[in-house]
This record gives structure tokens, C-alpha cells and sequence, in this order.
């Protein structure tokens, strides 16, 4: 069963993870698809795979039921296992890495309700921030927001690192969305606690930034519930819910696209599909790739459904 | 992990599944009396709120009873969707009574709680179940047998499932099916267990392993399978849950013995069929797989045995167990470490003591140490498998260039057998085009940019325009392409000469015609005084006078003076020409200064030359009059810059319209950095369309600017480039990578240009061109193994050139890699061993029915899956229709191998649809491919019905099904339209070689490279018979030189073929055929 498949930087290579233990990195530059790595290192069935930022190298986080994560690197065209962290008492279930201007960070959410933070120091070395009884019972995912700095980023001085605000959001088990930001000593605080959900929220997606002083997050849920949260002035910090739709079954995936106008969600009815904001502000459908099967005018991604 | 806990000895019911939020009944057990040895009972209500990290359990309501409890269940029953609290509480009391509860009422505090109650029972009513298909109907046991269902809408008088079972012996247990709903089991102390059927109103099977030693203390139905069920027995002797299957009722499925003591309870996870909890007098809760009988999770608890236990409906992780020892504990079996719990209690102790010093001793408190041994004992791991609801199961993420990535697991029967039928899982990308008016338009300006048929393309808009103002900018920008540009503006302004002077012709005649008729006479006399005449030279003291003396001593100044004084502005300017130069001017400005004329200033900006003035000052209503003016009379040099100023004061101005007519000075003035930053004020920019109509004129203005002032247009201005990037982003969004390339501004080291070349580039899947270290758009940061690289966080310039690195670039590739822009045919093949059949016919694991099949008992695959799951046993994979649907004319080979339904290759529905065209030599394949796993076999191709070509397509998801490998390894051009290639581009290489200037080579280049847009199609084999003759004959008038026939056929060519068929390389056959004629090759 494959339980996360997240293309690079460029889209031109694959990365899957499956309930088999093996991460699987495959090249599909011009449709074809070449195997480059079969990554073993997992005791347990892979929940999630991200790549880091090319800057950085060819990097490849993934995180395992087996409550270890594993920071893969390709060294002369081989992939190797660079980093194995075990902090966790569970399964962790979801990373995601920082916006690259922070420099390598990696965020773990796992069951056992604590959220990890991996800084890459030099030398090989990875500091461990954690944060400890984020989501009881567990936290399903972690996002975090982009890199925005007050003011234009072109009238940045040059050479002097921007003063950026980290900030991610997890969501869990308790129900919650949470926002965190990382003080000024370093230390990672509850900014937020988001609530709307009525059950497990499965997935937090944080919008890439398009320039907009609006910061937007979708959450979706065990509820059957996605929602749009979004907040105009981030200095305020409200945070208002919309409901873009209430599926029949769990949601389990939100994924903003890179221009962030177009957001797909995936659910356990296997279906996926494409919501847009109208000009008005509502969100509307776009696609629905089980509506579209057998009929000449709607194009659809085939073969999504194996429903026969 | 333990999350709370509460000290009671009760009977726990949690809250239906539909309630948000959780809550936990407690009703004082009967059978237990805690410590106190007290016969008070109550009933109470907790709230499961896990953001509360401590171990108490939020007390909502307590309820003081007169009953104690041997059973509490919480039903659904009348619960609205909302999922408020309500449904009821039905608890089985000590004397044959069933009393339900509103919990609603409560939590509310009500004093009247009871529904109803009903005493119809003999003893203790310990077994209570709610039909989860009608939740109005509740299955009660008690003593002698006696068994009823009680419909709740009809409470006073129950009903029974069939005659006593004999002897009479106590129910202990009792449970609806979980599939069935006229199913109903019962078992007892005495070891069986009775299934009853309430549509035939009798037992059907009675189960007994006739052991005598199974004393059941629990029973429960397989969630998903009708016929299977496990019952657990209490006696020492025989401490096990049996597993039965009814089809198979003479023994036992499978015997679970993981207790060393009797087991008390047992409950079978709803979320996961695969997790059954137990606990028994070995003071163990273990959670089994009862399909295999594995351990999978053994709770950490106490070394009290509990007596009942319950997962919670809605929070899967959840469960509850009361013990002997009077505590009601909610654990989550998701692991996890109570550290976090401990710290809290910790921090909250601390902070109730306060500072370091607490009693004033003067000796500050021993920081405190956790226990060390809690290391060892509160990482407690989680389930040795892990539970369904966390097994992702479909997911779709985005990634650059609008690909859509999906994934899907079949859901599959997690049966025993059924796991290793492995299933195939592909994982799809999918190209997502939203915006397909924006690419269409932005593949008509690219092809207008190529073919430089940019006046054609202005009319094309000036004719589509909606508005007056759209109208005026294209016929504006129309005009930099046309001979004598200024007077066409002048034109478009409302000036246009042959007009105006019918105009002058008309006020003359009109004022002029009847006087100067009757006048003529006179004037002659008058003002042609017959020669010889004398005249008087008056030198009196008068005007007249003194003006004479003036001019008769040379004294034009003075002269002029005084005709100007006597307000003789015509003998003035006059006698200030034959003054000089310096006079006259001197004159002019006086002239004008007391002259009070409406075009007074207009006039005397003509004459003073003074564009500026009138520019400057004149009223912005007159805005056209003025740029009028500046486009008659101003110098080659002034005349940008005074339509800059004119179009900055419109813009200054608060009037909306004047701000937009901005745009038209700065069209005039070629100033493409300002025309964008009026239009961005002007418009909504942020859709796509709108960003696509400023682009459009953008582009056609550079163009325009390139050739009549011959600038440097390569120079890109901030807002431009910024603009050009985000249009360079929506294009690669929406999949066209090739020309988000081609629109990207190219002399920019704006860091956020240079890294969206670079991310296209490689996404393109090619090496960076032109890369100098000064594009490199960010630092490459090492991940050294052992050596020391930049700290992560700062962006610290890397000192040696060498260790800024590009994948493709330095580092050898990694092996995949080698394939680079070639893809090994073989590839898929040798990764996806395929075993044609395998997949297609998939017969279920469980035996076939050999009776018809409307028995409740049937196998559960047969009415309990829902049709859609349900996979044929001579199930065959559809056939892909793409190609012979789309391509009628395609290469018969390829639509066999795609008939066939098991053929190898499952990679093998060709893109139905033609190819995006996509200018800048990159053939741009929108992929889907399916992924398989090594050792799987390759998913089995799906049904694909696309739109055909030109139909209406819906304007979201462009699927593009991959291509076959082997269609990637090119297949040769047929012979008999060779000769168009060869014709083609022997002629570019002609041209080539007598082209003089960069541009024209340039030009030629590329026209050669997308030729192969043509060519492809013609391995393909997919173009029209007409186009393929017009394409012969335009080789033929190649062949005869005859340059200007070609274009003739070309442009017959076009205008009778489908657009989206030839516009991959018509364009480009246009421009190499003008060139040619042009070079006379």
C-alpha cells in the first residue's frame, strides 16, 4: 500500500513510501519512469516522504510507523541513509521541511503527540527541539508557513539575513489545528489553536505565499470537513474558518498547487478533487474526477478510479 | 499510553460515534462493591477532553440512582445528525429492570433523566446490545433464558427472538450482527452460544465446543464478516476467545490463548477488524488479531483485573477498561510516552510551589529529576501492526509545473489469504490545465512573436475588443507597426489630415465665400491703391505719429512698442519681423501675454516651440489635444519623454478614466515599465486573464519598441520582470514549462527570475544553459558527511566555485541518470515484471457459495461488500480506446498492441489528444504513468475517454496518458514524405548560410529545431491528407524557388485546417518560407 508519493523541487523525480517499508525514488523526466533508489532502512510501514530544497543537495526525509525518521541523502549518485532520528515513542506520521531560506529544518509529527524539530548544524549534525504533548493521542501533520518577511524581500539589504518569522501548523487527534512559532530565544510556542474540526484532523496544508498579505491554511478531517482558514492581518492573528466542503468520508490529504489558486483533497472514498475560489469567494469544484468517468466532455484523470 | 483516569467502580458506556463531543457514562456496577462497601449508586457523565493534558476526566453530571448496574450501553437512538448530545442510555439493572436514560437531560442537570423503565426481566439484566442498523431495537438477556428486544419507540411491550432455549441457564451476553441486521447472538455461562434469526422468529445454529469448559464471558461479531464471531470464556481452565465461523459450526476457526486466566471481556474494534481487546484474570489487557491470533499490543496496566472494557466509537485509539480496584482507565494504544504528562504535572507542581524556595528555608529546592526508571517504563510502543485508520490510504499532492501526483490503494478485504493478493498500485501524475483560454492566448502571442505578424494580431484584438479603451490601446499599439506612426496616432487621437482639412475648406468657405464675393471690388480699392499715389508720412505727436518717427530712425523697437501699446498687434508683429529675430521674439511674448485668446497658450506653445508648457499645464480634460500636439511637433528626441510626462500626470490625477488613457501615452512613448505600472493600478491583476491581457500588450509594445527605436528592450524593469515572472509561473502551473521559458525576461539577475529559470530548465529536464555563477540562484548548501560545510541558517557565499554545484553539472550521474533525454525502452519492462492474467482474474479467498445466495449467512463477500467493491471473478482490465478513437489515421501497430487487454506493457494508451503546443523546441509530454512496486504487476491500463481533438474539453484536469515507451524512441518518417524533411531543411541551411545578421540565424535555428513538431507528426502519421498534399506542394514550390507560391499554399493551408493541428509548426514553415524569399536562396 503507498502511503505518500511527492515529486522534487523540479518535478522530475518521484518519491513514494509504502506499508512494504521501502521508500522508492524514481526518475520520470519525459513520462518515462526509471527506478533510481529502493530505500530500506524502515522497520515499519513509510507514512511520508518530503524532499528537502535542492540548494541543499538531494534530500529525502521520510518517516515510518517504526517511530524513526530517516533523512536520506545522494552522495555521487548513490542514495544513503545520513541521518536517523529516533526520538520519537511512535509512529510519526507526518515531515515536512522549513521553507529553505530558514536553512535545513525538518518538522516530525507523531502519534505519541509530540512534534520534532531537526536543525541541520554542520558537520553531520542534526539539533533535536521538541515539542511535547503537542496533539494527545497524536499528530496527523505537520506544514510549514512560507517564508515571509515584513516588507519586500527585493529591498532587503544584501547580505544580511532576513529577519524571518518561523512558523508552522500541525494538526491532530485532539481535534485541533494548532499554529506554532518559534520565539525569539529559540523556543517553539503555541501561537494558535484553531478549532472547527469535530473529529481526527488528518491533514494541515499551509498556502504557498503568492505575494498576498493574506495567509492561508487548509485542514481537512476524519469529519468528512475541509476548511479554508485564513487570516488577513498576520499581526492580528485571526484566523477565520470557511467550509469549503463536508465529503461523505474521512479526508485524508490536502495539497495546495504551487501557484496556491487550486487546492485537491483526497479522501477515503479514493476520489480526488480540485477546488478553486470564485471570483465571489466561494469555493467550487473544479474537478471531480469520478464525475467525469466515461464522458467525452468533461477530461479527467483517468483511471483514478478501480471501482468496477 | 494511559490519557485519563477515574475512580470508580462502574459500568462505562461511551457515547455514540455520531457525538462530538466524547463523552463517558459511568453507572455504579452491581456486581462490585468498591472499598467502601457502599450501596450508593449514580449514574455520571465525563467528558473525554484530550487538550487537557492532565489525568482527570472532566466530570459533566452526576446522577444519583436508586439502581445499581450489571450492563450500560449508549444508543444512537433518535440522535440527530448534528450530533448533539441526546441518544440514550440503557442500563440493565439488578432486579429484571431496563431503565433508559436521556443523557442529554443529565448533562443538563434535569432531575427527571428516566425515559422509561421496564421490569419485564428475571434477575440481572447482563447482557445489552443496540442494533446498529435500527437503533431503536435493543437486545436485552437476563435469567431462565429470557431474551427480548425492545423497541424503543414501543417500550412497554418487548418482543422475544424465538422459545426458550432449554434448560433455562443466564444470558450472559448478547449481540446484533454486524452485517446482518436480523441477526442476533446470545451466550452463556453454561458455553453456548445461540444464534437467533428474527425473521424466522427461531434459533438457527447453536455453537458449542462441547468442552464444557467454555463459561462465555463475551461475545462479539466479526465487524465485517456476517459469519464469523468470537466468544471468550472465563474459566481458568480454559482461558480463551474462540473464533467461529458459522459455515464451519462444528468446531472452533481458530483458538486465541493469550490468557493465562479466565478472560472477563472482550470488544472488537468497529475501525479495525484486526484489533480485539481482551482482559482477563491474569490482571493482562492484550489487544489480538483475531484473524491470526497474534499479540499485537499488551496495555501496561496495573496488576488489578478488569472486569469490563470498550473501545471508544469514535476516537479509534481510544479504550476503556473499569478494574476491580475501583478505577475506570481511558488509554490510547497508539503508544506514546507519558513524560509529556509527567513534566506537565511536574511543571504545575512547581509552579503551585513557586520559586526555587519555597518554605523560606534559605535552601533552594534540588531541581527535580524525573524518576529515571520512567525512561524505561513510559515509552510505551504502539501496536505491533499498525491500525487501519492510520494507513493512508489515497493521497494527490502538487508539484511544479501543475502535475498532480495521485495515488490509490484498492480497498481490498482484509481478510486472512486475502493480504497476499497483491494488488497493483499505481501511482498517477497528471497534468492539471485549469486556465485554458489564458494558454490558448498565450500560445497565439508566442506564435504572433515568432511569425511577427504582429499588425495582424492588433486587428485581431482592435476587432475582439469589448470596450472602447481595450479598442484605443491595441489600435495604439497596431500603429508602432505601421508606416508614418505619428499620424496614424493623430488619427486615432481624431486628427486625421484629410478631415481636418475638408474641415478648414468648409469654415473658410462657410465665413469667408460671401464676403470675399462682395468684397472684391472694394478690397481693390481700398487696399491696392493705385501706384503713384502719394502717402502721407504723418510725424504728429499721435501714434501714428511717433511709430513714423520710430521707423524712420531705424527704432523698430520702439515702433513695436507702440503698436503693441495702441493694441495694433498685426503692424507690431510685423514691424518686429523686419526687427530680427530677437525683437520678434520679444514681441511674440508680449503678444502673447496680453493676448487673451482660448488658444492663446496652444499658439504660443506652437510657436515657442514650448511642448513641454502645454504638456505640463494644459487641462487633463484636454489630454488628446495635447498628445496631438506632442505627436505633430515634437523632436524624434522629446517626443517619449513628453508622452511619459503626459501620461504621469494622467495617472497622478484622481480621475479612474484619465488614469487608464496613462496607458496611451506610454504606448506612445514606448515605455513598457510604465505602461505596467499603470495597467497593474488600472486592472485587477491577479487572474491569469487579466495578467494575460497586460502580457500581451506588454510583449507586442517591447516588440514595437525594438523595432522603430531600435532600444535595447532586453533591459527588464522590476514591476516588468516581476510581472513576466508570475506569467511565467501560471504558464509552467498550468504545464507549459517551454514557454513559461520563452516569456521568462532573460538580462535579469533578479534572484527570483534567475531561480525560476533554473527550476524550469531542469523540470524541462535539461542542463541550465548559459550558466555563469552569476545565475546560479542560490548557494548550494552541503550536507557534508564529517567534514565541516556552512552552518544550515546563513547563506554564507561558498568560497570555492567548485563546491556551488548543480546535480547534473559536476557530480557524475547517478546511474539513472545515464538515461538522460533517452529513455531504455526496456526500463519499464525490467522493472515492472509482468505476468499477464495475474491481475485480471482475482477469485476470492473464501470458498464459493454452493446455495443460492439470499441466506444472511451466505459468505460476507457476497452481500455484505457493496456491488461497487465487488470484483468480478472474470474480471478484464477495459481496453484503452484512446488511439483508435483519436487517431484514426495512427499507426495500426500501435492500436493493436493497445487492443490487446493483457498486453505486457501496461504503459500503453498514447497521448490521446495532440500535444500542447509548445514553442521553444521542447516536446512536452504531460505524463501519466502508473508506478508499480518491484514485484508487482503493472496495473492493468485503465479506461480512457478523452475528448477528441477541438471537442469540448472541461476546463479543469488535461489528463495526458503516458506514452508507451517504445513510442519514445522515434519511429523514422515514411519514405514518400521524407522529402518534405530534407526539403525543409536543405532550405534552412541555405538560408542559413546566406543570412547575414544574428537575428535572422537565430530565427532560422530555432524554425529548424520546431520543425520537428512537423516531423513528429509525420512518424506519427497523424496529419490530414489535405495538409500532408499542401505540404508537398509547398516543398515542390520550394524545390522551384517559387517562394511567394509557397506562401500562397501555406496560407491556404491554414486557413482550411484545423488550428490546433498545425499550429505546432506552420508558424515556423511561414517564417523560414519569408525568410528565403527574402535571402532570394
Amino acid at each position: 500500500m503507498i502511503h505518500d508519493a511527492q515529486m522534487d523541487y523540479y518535478g522530475t523525480r518521484l518519491a513514494t513510501c509504502s506499508s512494504d517499508r521501502s521508500v522508492k525514488i524514481f526518475d520520470v523526466r519525459n513520462g518515462g519512469q526509471i527506478l533510481i533508489a529502493d530505500l530500506r532502512g524502515h522497520e515499519g510501514p513509510v507514512w511520508q516522504v518530503a524532499w528537502a530544497h535542492p540548494m541543499y543537495g538531494n534530500i529525502l526525509a521520510s518517516c515510518s510507523y517504526d517511530r524513526k525518521v530517516i533523512i536520506w541523502k545522494e552522495e555521487n549518485g548513490t542514495w544513503e541513509k545520513t541521518h536517523e532520528h529516533t526520538g520519537h515513542d511512535s509512529s510519526v506520521n507526518s515531515v515536512c521541511w522549513a521553507p529553505h531560506d530558514y536553512g535545513l529544518i525538518l518538522a516530525c509529527g507523531s502519534s505519541d503527540g509530540a512534534i520534532s524539530l531537526l536543525t541541520y548544524t554542520g558537520e553531520g549534525q542534526w539539533e533535536v527541539k521538541k515539542i511535547n504533548n503537542a496533539h494527545t493521542i497524536g499528530c496527523n501533520a505537520v506544514s510549514w508557513a512560507p517564508a515571509v518577511v515584513p516588507g519586500s524581500l527585493i529591498d532587503q539589504p544584501s547580505g544580511q539575513k532576513p529577519n524571518y518569522i518561523k512558523k508552522f501548523a500541525s494538526g491532530g487527534c485532539d481535534n485541533l489545528i494548532k499554529l506554532w512559532k518559534e520565539e525569539e530565544d529559540g523556543q517553539w510556542k503555541e501561537e494558535q489553536k484553531l478549532e472547527a474540526h469535530s473529529d481526527w484532523v488528518r491533514d494541515v496544508a499551509w498556502a504557498p505565499s503568492i505575494g498576498l498579505p493574506t495567509s492561508t491554511i487548509a485542514s481537512c478531517s476524519q469529519d468528512g470537513r475541509v476548511f479554508i482558514w485564513t487570516c488577513d492581518d498576520i499581526s492580528s492573528n485571526t484566523w477565520s474558518p470557511k467550509l469549503l466542503h463536508k465529503f461523505n468520508d474521512v479526508v485524508w490529504h490536502v495539497s495546495w498547487s504551487i501557484t496556491a489558486n487550486i487546492l485537491a483533497v483526497s479522501g477515503g472514498d479514493n476520489k480526488v478533487t480540485l477546488w478553486k475560489e470564485s471570483v465571489d469567494g466561494q469555493w467550487v469544484c473544479i474537478s471531480d474526477v469520478n464525475k467525469g468517468q466515461g464522458s467525452v466532455s468533461t477530461s479527467v484523470t483517468e483511471g483514478q478510479q478501480n471501482e468496477q | 499510553m494511559k490519557l485519563k483516569e477515574v475512580d470508580r467502580t462502574a459500568m462505562q458506556a461511551w457515547s455514540p460515534a455520531q457525538n462530538h463531543p466524547i463523552y463517558l457514562a459511568t453507572g455504579t456496577s452491581a456486581q462490585q462493591l468498591d472499598a467502601t462497601f457502599s450501596t450508593n449508586a449514580s449514574l455520571e457523565i465525563f467528558e473525554l477532553d484530550l487538550s487537557d493534558p492532565s489525568l482527570d476526566m472532566k466530570s459533566c453530571a452526576t446522577f444519583s440512582s436508586s439502581h445499581r448496574y450489571h450492563n450500560l450501553i449508549w444508543g444512537p437512538y433518535k440522535m440527530d445528525s448534528k450530533g448533539n448530545v441526546s441518544g440514550v442510555l440503557i442500563a440493565g439493572g439488578e432486579n429484571g429492570n431496563i431503565i433508559l436514560y436521556d443523557p442529554s437531560k443529565i448533562i443538563a442537570g434535569d432531575k427527571e433523566v428516566v425515559i422509561a423503565q421496564n421490569d419485564k426481566h428475571t434477575g440481572p439484566v447482563r447482557a445489552l446490545d443496540v442494533n446498529i442498523f435500527q437503533t431503536n431495537l435493543v437486545a436485552s438477556g437476563a435469567n431462565e433464558s429470557e431474551i427480548y428486544i425492545w423497541d424503543l419507540n414501543n417500550f412497554a411491550t418487548p418482543m422475544t427472538p424465538g422459545a426458550k432455549t432449554q434448560p433455562p441457564e443466564d444470558i450472559s451476553c448478547i449481540a446484533w450482527n454486524r452485517q446482518v441486521q436480523h441477526i442476533l447472538a446470545s451466550a452463556s455461562p453454561s458455553g453456548r452460544a445461540t444464534v437467533w434469526d428474527l425473521r424466522k422468529n427461531e434459533p438457527i445454529i447453536k455453537v458449542s465446543d462441547h468442552s464444557n469448559r467454555m463459561h462465555c464471558s463475551g461475545l462479539a461479531w466479526h465487524p465485517d464478516v456476517a459469519t464469523q464471531m468470537v466468544l471468550a470464556s472465563e474459566d481458568d481452565r480454559l482461558p480463551v476467545v474462540q473464533m467461529w465461523d458459522l459455515r464451519f459450526a462444528s468446531s472452533p476457526l481458530r483458538v486465541l490463548e493469550n490468557h493465562a486466566r479466565g478472560i472477563l471481556a472482550i470488544a472488537w474494534s468497529m475501525a479495525d477488524p484486526e484489533l480485539l481487546l481482551s482482559c482477563g484474570k491474569d490482571a493482562k489487557i492484550l489487544c489480538s488479531n483475531p484473524n491470526t491470533g497474534e499479540v499485537l499490543y499488551e496495555l501496561p496496566t496495573n496488576t488489578q483485573w478488569c472486569f469490563d472494557i470498550q473501545w471508544c466509537p469514535r476516537n479509534p485509539a481510544v479504550l476503556s477498561a473499569a478494574s476491580f480496584d475501583g478505577r475506570i482507565s481511558v488509554y490510547s494504544i497508539m503508544g506514546g510516552s507519558a513524560d509529556g504528562l509527567r513534566q506537565k504535572q511536574v511543571d504545575k507542581l512547581s509552579s503551585s510551589f513557586g520559586n526555587l524556595d519555597p518554605f523560606g528555608t534559605g535552601q533552594p529546592l534540588p531541581p527535580l529529576q524525573i524518576p529515571q526508571q520512567t525512561a524505561q517504563h513510559s515509552i510505551v510502543l504502539p501496536l505491533k501492526k499498525p491500525p487501519k485508520w492510520i494507513r493512508r490510504p489515497v493521497g494527490a499532492s502538487f508539484s511544479f509545473g501543475g502535475k498532480l501526483v495521485t495515488f490509490e490503494n484498492v480497498r481490498m478485504q482484509s481478510q486472512q489469504g486475502a493480504e497476499q493478493q497483491q494488488q497493483p498500485r499505481p501511482v498517477f501524475i497528471s497534468q492539471v490545465v485549469t486556465e485554458k483560454e489564458f494558454l490558448s492566448r498565450s500560445d497565439q502571442l508566442q506564435q504572433v512573436v515568432q511569425s511577427q505578424g504582429f499588425v495582424s494580431y492588433c486587428q485581431k484584438k482592435i476587432d475582439a475588443s469589448q470596450t472602447e479603451f481595450e479598442k484605443n490601446v491595441w489600435s495604439f499599439l497596431k500603429v508602432n507597426f505601421e508606416d508614418d506612426s505619428r499620424g496614424k496616432y493623430l488619427e486615432l487621437l481624431g486628427y486625421r489630415k484629410e478631415d481636418l482639412g475638408k474641415k478648414i475648406a468648409l469654415a473658410l468657405n462657410k465665413v469667408d465665400e460671401p464676403d470675399v464675393c462682395i468684397k472684391e471690388g472694394k478690397q481693390e480699392s481700398e487696399f491696392l491703391p493705385p501706384a503713384g499715389r502719394t502717402f502721407n508720412i504723418s510725424v504728429s505727436g499721435d501714434i501714428d505719429g511717433l511709430i513714423t518717427q520710430a521707423l524712420l530712425t531705424g527704432n523698430f523697437e520702439s515702433a513695436v512698442d507702440l503698436c503693441l501699446h495702441d493694441n495694433r498687434m498685426a503692424d507690431a508683429i510685423i514691424l518686429a519681423i523686419a526687427g530680427g529675430q530677437e525683437l520678434l521674439a520679444r514681441t511674440q511674448k508680449k503678444y502673447f501675454a496680453k493676448s487673451q485668446s482660448k488658444i492663446t497658450r496652444l499658439i504660443t506653445a506652437v510657436v515657442m516651440k514650448n511642448w513641454k508648457e502645454i504638456v505640463e499645464s494644459c487641462d487633463l480634460k484636454n489630454w488628446r489635444e495635447a498628445l496631438a500636439a506632442v505627436l505633430t511637433y515634437a523632436k524624434p528626441d522629446e517626443f517619449s519623454a513628453l508622452c511619459d510626462l503626459l501620461g504621469t500626470r494622467l495617472e497622478s490625477e484622481g480621475d479612474i478614466l484619465l488614469q487608464t488613457q496613462a496607458c496611451l501615452c506610454y504606448i506612445c512613448a514606448g515605455n513598457v515599465e510604465k505602461l505596467v505600472a499603470c495597467w497593474t493600478k488600472a486592472q485587477d491583476g491577479s487572474s491569469p486573464l487579466s495578467l494575460q491581457d497586460l502580457i500581451e500588450k506588454v510583449v507586442i509594445l517591447r516588440k514595437a519598441v525594438q523595432l522603430t527605436q531600435a532600444m535595447d528592450t532586453n533591459t527588464v524593469g522590476v514591476l516588468l520582470a516581476e510581472k513576466m515572472s508570475q506569467y511565467a509561473n501560471l504558464l509552467a502551473a498550468q504545464g507549459s514549462i517551454a514557454a513559461a521559458l520563452a516569456f521568462l525576461p532573460e538580462n535579469t539577475n533578479q534572484p527570483n527570475i534567475v531561480q525560476l529559470r533554473d527550476r524550469l530548465c531542469r523540470a524541462q529536464g535539461q542542463p541550465v544553459p548559459g550558466q555563469e555563477s552569476s545565475k546560479i540562484p542560490y548557494e548550494r548548501q552541503q550536507l557534508p558527511k564529517g567534514r565541516p560545510g556552512p552552518m544550515a541558517g546563513h547563506t554564507q557565499m561558498s568560497r570555492v566555485p567548485a563546491q556551488q554545484y548543480y546535480p547534473h553539472g559536476e557530480n557524475p550521474p547517478p546511474p539513472g541518470f545515464i538515461m538522460h533525454g533517452n529513455v531504455n525502452p526496456n526500463a519499464t519492462t525490467a522493472q515492472l515484471p509482468t505476468s499477464p492474467g495475474h491481475l485480471h482474474t482475482q477469485v476470492p479467498p473464501y470458498p464459493q457459495p454452493q446455495r443460492p445466495q439470499n441466506g444472511w449467512n451466505d459468505p460476507p463477500a457476497l452481500n455484505r461488500v457493496p456491488k461497487k467493491k465487488k470484483i468480478p471473478e472474470n474480471f478484464m482490465p477495459p481496453v484503452p480506446i484512446t488511439s483508435p478513437i483519436m487517431n484514426p489515421l495512427g499507426d495500426p501497430q500501435s492500436q493493436m498492441l493497445q487492443q490487446q487487454p493483457s498486453a505486457p506493457l501496461p504503459l500503453s494508451s498514447q497521448a490521446s489528444f495532440p500535444q500542447p503546443h509548445l514553442p521553444g523546441g521542447q516536446t512536452f509530454h504531460g505524463i501519466q504513468q502508473p508506478l508499480g512496486q518491484p514485484g508487482m504487476p503493472p496495473s492493468f491500463s485503465k479506461p480512457n475517454i478523452e475528448g477528441a481533438p477541438g471537442a469540448p474539453i472541461g476546463n479543469t484536469i488535461q489528463h495526458v496518458q503516458s506514452l508507451p515507451t517504445e513510442k519514445i524512441t522515434k519511429k523514422p518518417i515514411p519514405d514518400e514524405h521524407l522529402i518534405l524533411k530534407t526539403t525543409f531543411e536543405d532550405l534552412i541551411q541555405r538560408c542559413l548560410s546566406s543570412a547575414t545578421d544574428p537575428q535572422t540565424k537565430r530565427k532560422l535555428d530555432d524554425a529548424s529545431k520546431r520543425l520537428e513538431f512537423l516531423y513528429d507528426k509525420l512518424r506519427e502519421q497523424t496529419l490530414s491528407p489535405t495538409i500532408i498534399n499542401g505540404l508537398h506542394n509547398i516543398a515542390r514550390s520550394i524545390e522551384t524557388r517559387n517562394y511567394s507560391e509557397g506562401l500562397t499554399i501555406h496560407t491556404h493551408i491554414v486557413s482550411t485546417s484545423n488550428f490546433s493541428e498545425t499550429s505546432a509548426f506552420m508558424p515556423v514553415l511561414k517564417v523560414v518560407l519569408t525568410q528565403a524569399n527574402k535571402l532570394g536562396v
